[in-house]
């Protein structure tokens, strides 16, 4: 029998961008809030381990080696502990999925990339452009655009104003400064007629909402102690608790949202981590923020007599058209220039300061044989561990001057291309597996498709002529993608749009079923686009917290 | 820039909690060689390392070959990073290394034989480096050789991953990571943003 507690407004699954500002905009609203997170909450002074040297760590932030078979890419010896794998998932039969979810409370938004784009038309309305591949978002940009300016008021994004219509300027801090490998590049990349920017980088330049500037330590990617970047525990969570509104509980892995008799939701039933018990919570409304695959999963898990295929889910939509960026090296190589040159501060931003914007497909969408387009990061310089190594043979006091010589030299480019939707590529419950909680897994089918590939040679094919336009050398490329599932970018499964068959969530990211149920993550966006999610996540979430507030103050719902 | 500096003191704060938080006193050189804020907390080790995984023999071999690959030429080497140590408790905890480790140094020690009818760690400066000469270099390689150059290639691995993650490997490098920074420093040539007028490259 479950234990039965306290009625709140609103229930909120999730605390990563989505269900943070969420629980910001509702708390800040006057309205209760329970909050879920299927986790801990971290101390930054002790969870964070990014001020520490290799030689700090025991095995010099390499990990141990016994677990390094399971750590996720992105999880090492300084993440130990924070990420999920209590939790199983399966793939199909020729999927390989890499799903790595960051279960401590903030989620995603602790570790994340920073790269904070926004979407323009260009990606909004990508079918009427492509000629009819797809769906165009229900949304306009300038509907967006003020949703976009009042998120990067609140978080801090550092860049310039650079007039491309694919990449709407917004509202930022001063941008980070160029580095000796970004101004030789950016004069190969203008040779090539390609974009070299200054990416949209929500990292505090300066002081910003109460929060003291990046310092430039370089290791943003194992969280940041004094929070100078955005995520929700350093930058919501504590307006909302400071509204007295919000409850947080943790380790609350989250079964199913709840039905009543007349099919809207009552609340969420949830398996206490650590007792292992089963708790019923309730509310007038439920958001569904817990990343778009498991968002999917809870909702398809939430069967019940008026909705026997998932709550919210009449269209048999949930789940479908799972879309991801496709990530992986596309070139590397190193920069004779700077042979022999003294070490330069190059990684103050784990190495991400600018960015190659989608320059593909501009002039006319049909330019390439792919559609669409994707955009490329540049990494480099001087970074932690001399990873060239292996380009340079030898042994002796020649190897160790040699390793020296070419520190400052080295470039990398990665891809981000994003997946069109596709009808092989969706989520759905494996009948047969069920996790340690006994809550049924859920089961990935996911392989890239030719435009995917048709772009990731073109992606190699334009970092070669990148590296050699910029005086550089090249030393080669990724043989092949990264594993779906590694960029951490998945969208789709609960896609909005106008009609009530074809799509699970309306324009506003309410669920078309069921009028209390709301979503507020990628799993609403029609797909991936060359940008990156979060900044998008945390600007339809707002639009979406303030539609429910409406839809409550009315007594809509 | 008022406050500044207030940001700055407790930005320095928690980087001195989180070097407290750290250190791993399991080591002779390698702690000695980490230097932590807090060492003197650290108890010196012995000055004799007991192997966790190599036998005394491969152990010696072991040092050899790290010291080889990265000499104590004028700056300090492998052996004062404790790349040995390191490599030891790095197979120590992985068995999925440790055969490829055992075999190659049996490989070295059976073909320094078969060369010159002694073990690796025995020989003479030139013959050691001709054998790893010839393992190290494409222009030298030479038949029958192929599972020592893939040993050649684990070792080096190992100790590059055990000396550019040592205080005194990072030092070396003049790693600029995990430094504070006021502002976002940038290139350092304003007027040479073509980067074609650097200072003279030293050698």
């Amino acid at each position: 029998m479950a234990a039965k507690t306290l009625e709140y407004d609103v229930i909120v699954i999730g605390t990563g961008a989505g269900g943070g500002m969420a629980i910001k905009t509702l708390c800040e609203a006057g309205l209760t809030v329970c909050a879920l997170n299927s986790g801990r909450r971290l101390d930054p002074a002790k969870d964070f381990r990014n001020h520490r040297q290799p030689y700090d760590m025991v095995y010099r932030g390499f990990g141990d080696p016994r677990k390094r078979d399971r750590y996720y890419h992105i999880e090492n010896e300084y993440t130990d502990g924070l990420w999920e794998h209590g939790i199983t998932y399966t793939t199909a039969p020729g999927t390989s999925w890499e799903w790595p979810r960051c279960h401590a409370v903030g989620g995603k938004t602790n570790f994340w990339g920073r790269s904070a784009a926004r979407m323009g038309d260009i990606d909004f309305k990508t079918a009427t452009l492509d000629g009819g591949y797809d769906v165009d978002w229900p949304v306009s940009y300038d509907e967006i655009a003020p949703f976009y300016s009042r998120v990067e008021r609140m978080i801090g994004v550092a860049s310039t104003v650079q007039g491309r219509p694919s990449n709407p300027d917004g509202e930022y801090l001063p941008p980070m400064k160029l580095r000796c490998l970004d101004h030789i590049l950016a004069r190969g990349c203008d040779s090539l007629g390609i974009p070299y920017l200054p990416d949209r980088l929500a990292q505090l330049t300066v002081a910003h909402q109460g929060h003291p500037p990046c310092h430039y330590c370089g290791n943003c990617t194992e969280g940041c102690d004094t929070g100078s970047f955005f995520s929700t525990p350093w930058f919501f969570l504590p307006l909302a608790e400071k509204t007295g509104k919000l409850e947080l509980r943790t380790n609350a892995v989250v079964r199913s949202v709840l039905a009543n008799d007349d099919g809207r939701a009552r609340g969420v039933a949830y398996v206490d981590r650590e007792t292992k018990q089963e708790v019923e919570v309730y509310a007038r409304a439920v958001v569904v923020a817990a990343s778009c695959v498991e968002s999917a999963r809870i909702l398809l898990n939430s069967t019940s007599r008026q909705w026997p295929n998932g709550l919210g889910n009449s269209s048999g939509q949930a789940g479908r058209n799972l879309c991801d960026h496709l990530y992986g090296t596309t070139g590397y190589g190193y920069l004779p220039q700077l042979l022999g040159q003294p070490s330069f501060p190059d990684n103050v931003s784990a190495s991400q300061v600018v960015w190659m914007p989608r320059w593909q497909n501009l002039r006319s969408p049909r330019e390439e044989k792919f559609i669409r387009g994707y955009s490329i990061y540049p990494t480099g310089g001087c970074g932690e561990f001399p990873w060239y190594h292996d380009q340079i043979e030898g042994f002796g006091s020649q190897l160790k001057r040699d390793i020296k010589r070419h520190y400052p030299t080295p470039v990398s480019f990665y891809c981000q291309i994003p997946s069109l939707p596709s009808a092989t590529n969706y989520v759905d419950i494996d009948p047969e597996v069920k996790d340690q909680y006994g809550i049924p897994v859920v089961r990935v089918h996911f392989q890239w498709g030719p435009n995917e590939l048709l772009m990731w040679e073109h992606a190699k094919q334009a970092t070669a002529s990148v590296i050699r336009s910029a005086g550089g050398q090249g030393w080669g490329a990724g043989k092949e993608p990264y594993t779906p599932g590694w960029s951490l970018h998945e969208t789709g499964t609960l896609r909005m749009g106008n009609d009530p068959k074809r799509f699970v969530t309306n324009r506003l990211g309410q669920t078309h079923d069921v009028s209390n149920v709301f979503v507020c993550d990628a799993s609403v966006f029609l797909g991936c686009t060359d940008k990156t999610t979060t900044l998008s996540i945390l600007a339809f979430a707002l639009r979406t917290s303030e539609h429910l507030l409406d839809r409550l103050r009315g007594r809509e719902i | 820039m008022a406050g500044q500096g207030l940001e700055r003191r407790e930005i320095l704060r928690i980087l001195a909690m989180a070097a407290a938080a750290s250190g791993y006193p399991g080591f002779y050189r390698w702690s000695f060689a980490c230097g932590h804020p807090g060492g003197a907390a650290i108890a010196p080790k012995p000055s004799s390392y007991a192997p966790r995984f190599f036998s005394v023999d491969e152990y010696a071999t072991l040092e050899h070959l790290t010291q080889l690959i990265i000499p104590s030429d004028g700056t300090p080497g492998a052996r004062e990073a404790g790349v040995s140590e390191f490599i030891d408790f790095m197979v120590s905890s992985d068995p999925g290394v440790q055969y490829r480790f055992r075999y190659g140094l049996t490989w070295l020690d059976a073909h320094a034989a078969e060369l010159h009818g002694a073990p690796f760690r025995t020989l003479d400066d030139p013959k050691r480096n001709d054998l790893l000469g010839s393992l190290a270099y494409r222009d030298r390689y030479r038949d029958g050789e192929e599972e020592g150059r893939v040993f050649f290639k684990l070792i080096r691995e190992y100790t590059l991953m055990g000396f550019y993650t040592s205080k005194i490997g990072l030092e070396q490098l003049d790693y600029p990571g995990l430094r504070i920074y006021l502002e976002s420093p940038g290139c350092p040539h304003p007027d040479d943003p073509e980067h074609l007028h650097l200072p003279a490259r030293k050698t």
